[in-house]
């Protein structure tokens, strides 16, 4: 014979007011950690959305990011015309040259720091079709213009559409806005690559070239010839790998998200543990009397797991809303979450919770319903006939 | 003697369960004079466990007075209640009496914790207690080491070792089988006439009436009948099957 | 108290029970307090390696521009002013990995001394700093992150330079928490020179006052010095320097807090839990202590304090075991930690002051959750509780 799903739902729902302390350590522990994951994992999106894996990364050889790396002119145009390079209505190649620097700005609250500003010219927005102009328009050359990336909006001083800027030596005026599907690059400020170079004294106008494959070019090759060239020390990478890369660097922090989530686990198992006890001590005669009547100790088991699986699943409901609700109330208060990336630049990270990372939170109530449950049912199961009811 | 020790005057108590009102007791009156050992008694729904709770100050009535050693008990907070239950009333129940985790010395020390005496003197009289009642040996052990019958003697100890005047026993013998609750009975017989204890008794062992002085018969709330018990004011043996010596 | 003891007999009644609370509310402020050992972590680098007489200067628009080396010869003369070393990024990585992760920098190392008496390098570490050119200084932290000795070479790719150079190790910053790795610039001056290139720029110019009460004046000197210049300067202090580089940290550590205080309303529904039960289980026992004539303060008072003795006592204990903790945290997490971002976050430090924290949150903890259960005890007529058994 085999009790009925419903006997175990029945007593979840039996005894709600009593396990709803239980319930709420279960939901706390399950908005804990969710909203931490949702914090990295919102991070590690943000940085491996950016890029195509139909764009290369041109750098001077050792450097190990944009910021460091320095390109001459001669460079670029060896690379402009090589094979296997897409090209545009037009028959140019699409090829972007960059010049990246990193000055220091001043956050609305007071706090400094870094702010990538890439130095584009117009073939940027080919080559990065994720980035679009949503609000103003597009800078002029040579006339102190720049457009600014979501994320940086509001953020630091004077950074809204039509404000002055003030960054490395100059004053630059916001005209555009620009999205760029929630990748990096809306952390970003982009201006006019030489007179960003001459801002910031730079020997070469560019710092390092992003561009395009060709629809079933041999990619191997062109990455080859790029590194190949001995007249300049060139690397060529992956877009899509070159911040995979960086990504890496912030893997680390899930180290922080496991010392979160085991103890916490563990504390809300034990909670759940207590409370089962106390429900197989309550109902010990009722125990004995299924026993007696005929059903497996296997049964009974499974009925008090299915309990306690019950239990923890209200609670990751109520931690699921929770972290729903947390994770809304965080973004409207703090807005855009910065991160130091390998970049040495501030990454700005919008909060926001993923299904994965609900789906991570509901396998994470329901162990903490199976492991804490089980000794409890454990015990249920191992109860006498004989015993349980003379306990009456 | 001059003024009863309990005096009922036109006494009701309605409470609520669930969604109906239920008269427990409707204009009681009665009178109890110190020194003897009285019975209420009537069938289950009768409304004598809670003429006892109402006698013990536990619980307050709806109408009527509540009298007991000279205090007007209506007047009284819930503190000042529980301060001079502590003073003037022992009790027993016929379960759960015992704490548990305390021991049967501790546990017949627990009211004297709540006077002035200091720890010397409280195991003192508790010891003295526990040898009343015969169970000066097993001082150390916990209850779930005693029989029934040896927690009801514990219960009782820990019911005198303040010397109150008035000893309330709800269902003392409930529990137990003939010879122990035959023993209970004769103790509590004696308390009331050789320490002079007023002693209040409910119950529904039909052998009570052979042992206690007076019986109040509850039916459905109201007092039916008043009549003597077979101990009247003098010691009787009592028939039946002998019950052990007190020790 | 006089009922102290029953408190005790109570806990001890049920051992399971309070086995289960005792873990799961140590376990939980366990973490509490390591979480707490973060958002110290960077008070406490700035006051361990900052000074309150050195002073920063470096190219307003950002630390990664730059500002000529005929500079730092300029500031030297400011009055009040010690010491100079203008500093440059050198910007060491290992080659196979090609990503920075610990900061070096070329400088003088005849203005070592002067600038940094308080790192408290050997004396003769800093003579053969002088003389040898190829010579290194590491902070410990970092000699410890890879195994380094003294006397070891060590050969690092720059990420900015287009140079390749191998050191000599010769001593060390004797502080665990210093991962500098100093090298001189004479040496790097020489290698660009090797390729037909000028080292004439400077990163970071430190300035050492005389006299903390001189630092504004020196500091509004600077910037005033190169005002309308090609590259015009901020000065700072050590401390407000180095905090800048964390002040994007705040957010995270804003959300560590929270994420802190969710664990705490945690072990609070875990004591309030048990509590209930307890309570929930001896109502008949509780109302006969009533009967005898115990008070509803008593009852309410041994009530509480039964909650408060098992927090305190599982959080107390949890706290301690943070010290544990978070040195096996450090052991475990070692190299990998040490190159992320979080930087000195991950110190993981425990103080007296955070055990403290974590000890009295203990205590409120148990007499909040001890509280309701308590009253409820407490407060209902015994005569109901007596009625309602069978």
């Amino acid at each position: 014979m085999s009790l009925p799903i419903s006997y175990s739902v029945r007593n979840v729902r039996a005894r709600l007011r009593r396990t709803s302390l239980t319930i709420a350590v279960i939901a706390l522990a399950v908005i804990a950690t969710a909203v931490f994951l949702a914090l990295l994992s919102s991070l590690q999106r943000t940085i491996v959305s950016t890029g195509s894996p139909d764009n290369v990364v041109v750098l001077r050889k050792g450097s190990d990011n944009d910021g460091s790396s320095m390109l001459t002119l001669e460079a670029y145009q060896a690379i402009r015309y090589l094979d296997g390079i897409a090209r545009d209505g037009e028959g140019q190649p699409l090829v972007s040259p960059e010049m990246v620097v990193q000055p220091t700005v001043r956050t609305t609250s007071g706090i400094r720091e870094n702010v990538l500003v890439r130095g584009i010219e117009p073939m940027a927005f080919a080559v990065h079709d994720q980035v679009r102009i949503v609000a103003g328009r597009m800078f002029r050359p040579s006339s102190g213009e720049i457009v600014l990336g979501l994320g940086t909006v509001g953020r630091y001083e004077g950074a809204e559409l039509g404000s002055i800027m003030p960054f490395g030596r100059g004053r630059w005026r916001v005209v555009g806005i620009m999205d760029a599907a929630g990748s990096s690059f809306e952390s970003e400020i982009w201006a006019d690559a030489r007179e960003l170079a001459n801002d910031a004294h730079r020997p070469f106008p560019y710092s390092g070239v992003r561009l395009r494959f060709a629809p079933g070019a041999d990619r191997a090759a062109l990455m080859a010839r790029i590194e190949d060239d001995p007249r300049y020390a060139l690397e060529a990478k992956l877009e899509t790998e070159y911040y995979a890369e960086q990504a890496k660097s912030s893997r680390s922090l899930y180290f922080l998200l496991v010392i979160l989530a085991v103890p916490v686990g563990v504390a809300a198992g034990l909670g759940a543990a207590n409370t089962m006890f106390a429900a197989v001590q309550a109902r010990t005669v009722e125990i004995g009397t299924l026993r007696a009547l005929g059903f497996s100790r296997a049964t009974i088991l499974r009925a008090f797991l299915l309990e306690s699986l019950g239990v923890s699943m209200i609670g990751f409901v109520l931690g699921a809303i929770g972290t729903l609700l947390l994770a809304a109330v965080l973004g409207a208060v703090m807005g855009g979450i910065g991160f130091a990336a390998a970049t040495f630049t501030t990454n700005v990270v919008t909060l926001r919770v993923s299904a994965g990372d609900l789906m991570a939170a509901f396998v994470f109530a329901a162990t903490i319903g199976i492991v804490g449950g089980l000794l409890p049912a454990w015990r249920a199961a191992s109860l006498r006939p004989v015993d349980a009811l003379r306990k009456a | 003697m001059a003024e009863p020790l309990i005096s009922l005057r036109d006494v009701s108590r309605v409470y609520r369960r669930g969604a109906d009102d239920v008269h427990a007791l409707e204009h009681v009156s009665l009178t109890i004079e110190s020194g003897l050992f009285v019975a209420l008694m009537g069938p289950s729904g009768s409304g004598k466990s809670t003429l006892l709770n109402l006698l013990s100050g536990i619980d307050r009535p709806s109408g009527g007075d509540v009298v007991v050693a000279g205090k007007r008990l209506n007047d009284l907070s819930e503190d000042e209640l529980a301060h001079w239950r502590s003073r003037h009333i022992g009790l027993i129940f016929q379960f759960y009496n015992l704490i548990p985790v305390l021991s049967a010395l501790e546990n017949v020390e627990l009211p004297l914790l709540l006077t002035s005496f200091d720890r010397r003197e409280r195991l003192q009289r508790a010891r003295t207690a526990l040898d009343v009642v015969g169970l000066g040996a097993r001082a150390r052990h916990v209850p779930s080491e005693l029989s029934g019958g040896e927690q009801q003697r514990v219960a009782i100890a820990r019911a005198i070792v303040t010397d109150p005047d008035l000893i309330i026993a709800d269902e003392p013998t409930g529990d137990l089988d003939a010879k122990n609750a035959d023993q209970i009975l004769r103790m509590l017989l004696e308390l009331s006439h050789e320490l002079q204890k007023t002693v209040v008794m409910v119950t529904h062992d039909p052998r009570a009436s052979e042992w206690v002085d007076l019986v109040f018969h509850l039916e459905k709330g109201i007092l039916k009948d008043t009549f003597a018990g077979a101990a009247g004011k003098d010691h009787v043996e009592p028939r039946g099957p002998a019950a052990g010596t007190p020790a | 108290m006089k009922y102290l003891p029953l408190v005790f007999r109570n806990l001890l009644r049920n051992k399971l029970r309070s086995l289960l609370t005792g873990g799961a509310i140590g376990l939980a402020m366990l973490l509490v307090c390591f979480f707490l050992t973060m958002p110290g972590g960077i008070d406490r680098l700035l006051s361990e390696i900052s000074s309150n007489v050195r002073v920063s200067v470096h190219n307003k628009g950002g630390v990664v521009y730059d500002m000529p080396y005929a500079y730092v010869q300029r500031v030297r003369s400011i009055p009040g002013v010690a010491a100079v070393n203008g500093e440059v990024w050198f910007g060491g990585a290992f080659e196979e990995e090609a990503m920075v992760t610990f900061p070096s920098f070329a400088l003088d190392p005849d203005a070592v001394q002067a600038m940094w008496p308080d790192y408290k390098i050997e004396p003769i570490a800093l003579e053969k700093f002088r003389r040898q050119r190829d010579a290194a200084i590491v902070g410990r932290e970092t000699m410890k992150k890879y195994g380094w000795r003294i006397g070891q070479q060590v050969s690092l790719v720059s990420t900015v330079w287009p140079v390749t150079l191998t050191f000599r190790i010769v001593g060390e910053i004797p502080n665990d928490r210093a991962p500098h790795f100093w090298i001189q610039r004479e040496y790097l001056a020489q290698a660009m020179q090797a390729q037909d290139r000028d080292l004439d720029t400077v990163g970071t110019i430190w300035v050492r006052v005389d006299d903390p009460a001189m630092v504004p004046s020196v500091m509004a000197r600077a910037v005033e010095m190169f005002r309308n210049s090609p590259a015009e300067v901020t000065a700072e202090t050590e401390k407000s320097f180095f905090a800048s580089f964390f002040g994007s940290l705040q957010a995270f550590v804003q959300i560590i807090l929270v994420v802190t205080a969710l664990v705490a309303l945690c072990v609070l529904c875990i004591a309030a839990n048990t509590a209930s039960m307890a309570v929930r289980e001896r109502s008949r026992e509780i109302a006969v202590l009533r009967a005898i004539g115990f008070s509803r303060g008593v009852i309410f008072g041994t009530l509480v304090a039964e909650s408060m003795v098992l927090a305190t006592v599982a959080g107390g204990t949890g706290a301690l075991l943070t010290y544990g903790f978070s040195a096996l945290i450090r052991m475990l997490a070692g190299g990998s930690m040490g190159s992320n971002e979080l930087g000195p976050l991950t110190g993981f430090l425990v103080t007296p002051g955070i055990v403290a924290q974590g000890i009295g949150l203990s205590i409120v903890v148990g007499l909040v959750a001890g509280i309701a259960p308590a009253w409820g005890a407490a407060r209902r007529p015994v005569a109901e509780i007596l009625r309602e058994v069978f």
